[in-house]
């Protein structure tokens, strides 16, 4: 719906510009009046004329097609040297949206609040595939870790039980199938703690993200089990090999079983710290 | 004579605004959802929304929005797979809308049907009750929205291999100023 003078506007070309010759040779204060009072008139007109326009859907063609004057304060002035029809905007016009006029006519969409009038940066509220898929490799990631995690337990539960079988007794040496065994299972444990800590250290990291919560104690628990997770197989070597020649375990060796169990009690709490909640 | 016929015209055509719709805007909030799993029972809680209500002709629409990656578990770890399985990325906002006879602002108690976009869907909620507390100008509302995973097509997450309840319920406590 335009909201131009139209009225004023009409003539040909030769008119308008006899009207600006006129316009032109006017002294300055009749021109002042002339304008004011074009302005006010215009203005006057304003509010029906809204009214009469906002009634196009459905309205009559006669109502639809009425167009309601331009009353922008320069508006008295610029109809008579603007012929522009560009220019027929309803630049700074005061629409009226009286109550009786707006609750039949106006769309209720006109009145709902939109996202934008919420105020939220753009970034915020644009979807961003880059970010969605950074999120489901680190959700996939994550998970394979959860999961190579989990499966480790039953090798390394394994390894506890058997690691008396491989050490022996009373100062006597263990069976070398008991050791053979207690080290297949040290090495299964090994291969997937490492691999599930790839999986977790490879993880894309997400911007802006502050660490919180369990998850903390998670991951400082990974600095006691990380080393012991190379120290145990390292000890267990050694003390395989000293085995092995009928020796006793001396030496290092001989804190295998001690850096076995604190890798297993950290790695147990890790796994717990995320599970339950306390 | 002259100008005051003027200033009169002009007053005419100045003194008829349209009475102004009365627009409300969401002053504090606090909107959390709640995940029940055997192991856990969590609570995401979002500050982070805003919000708008226009009130015209005897009816209301309001919209509150919340960004998804607002609402704090106190496990950042948890809220980034929540935000992952959200489609947090793609679709980083929750918005709420919900149409109610301007009436009901001044009564106890609002049952509105609401539709929520979240995680990529629209879901349209049926005559959700609301509590309403008038404080001083402003007015509290509190409540409950009945969501579930399934709405929005979430896929469960799982916690040692157990999936959370379907159940996902909002609540929601929110006051309003009137602008």
């Amino acid at each position: 719906m335009k909201y131009s003078c139209k009225g004023i506007r009409a003539g040909s070309q030769s008119a308008s510009d006899q009207r600006v010759q006129q316009w032109n040779s006017l002294p300055p204060t009749k021109a002042i009046r002339l304008a004011v009072i074009g302005l006010a008139g215009c203005c006057l007109l304003a509010g029906p004329g809204s009214a009469l326009a906002q009634f196009s859907e459905g309205a009559s063609p006669a109502l639809a097609d009425f167009s309601a004057p331009d009353c922008s304060l320069n508006a008295g002035l610029l109809q008579i040297s603007d012929q522009n029809p560009a220019n027929a905007q309803p630049q700074g016009a005061p629409r009226s949206e009286g109550k009786d006029q707006t609750q039949n006519q106006t769309p209720p969409s006109n009145h709902e609040p939109s996202l934008k009038d919420l105020g939220f940066p753009t970034d915020l509220t644009k979807g961003n595939a880059q970010e969605q898929a950074r999120l489901d490799r680190r959700s996939h990631m994550l998970q394979v870790h959860q999961r190579l995690g989990l499966i480790a337990v039953a090798p390394m539960l394994a390894s506890l039980i058997t690691s008396s079988g491989a050490k022996g007794h009373h100062g006597a040496p263990g069976s070398p199938g008991g050791r053979e065994l207690h080290a297949i299972l040290g090495a299964a444990t090994g291969d997937l703690y490492f691999t599930s800590a790839y999986y977790a250290i490879r993880a894309p990291k997400i911007p802006g993200t502050h660490v919180e919560g369990p998850i903390r104690l998670h991951k400082a628990l990974a600095w006691i089990h990380g080393p012991g997770m190379i120290l145990t197989p390292i000890l267990g070597a050694i003390a395989y090999s000293q085995e092995s020649k009928g020796e006793r375990v001396h030496g290092i060796a001989k804190y295998h079983s001690d850096v076995a169990w604190v890798t297993a009690l950290a790695y147990g709490g890790a796994i717990l710290s995320v599970s339950i909640k306390f | 004579m002259k100008s005051k016929f003027l200033l009169a015209l002009l007053w005419l055509a100045f003194s008829s605004p349209a009475p102004p719709d009365s627009q409300w805007v969401l002053g504090q909030s606090s909107l959390s959802y709640h995940v029940t799993h055997p192991l856990h029972q969590i609570d995401g809680v979002s500050h982070g929304a805003r919000g708008k209500g226009t009130c015209h002709a005897g009816e209301c629409d309001f919209l509150i929005a919340a960004p998804v990656k607002s609402f704090d578990s106190g496990d950042s770890n948890r809220d980034l797979h929540m935000l992952q399985v959200t489609r947090g990325g793609d679709f980083p906002m929750v918005v709420v809308r919900t149409k109610f006879p301007e009436v009901e602002i001044s009564s106890p108690s609002l049952h509105v049907d609401l539709e929520i976009q979240f995680a990529g869907q629209t879901v349209h909620y049926k005559q959700v009750s609301f509590q309403l507390v008038t404080q001083g100008k402003d007015i509290r509302i509190t409540g409950t929205i009945p969501a579930t995973v399934s709405d929005f097509k979430i896929d469960p997450p799982k916690l040692l291999t157990i999936p959370i309840k379907n159940e996902i319920p909002v609540k929601v406590d929110m006051t309003w100023d009137p602008l």
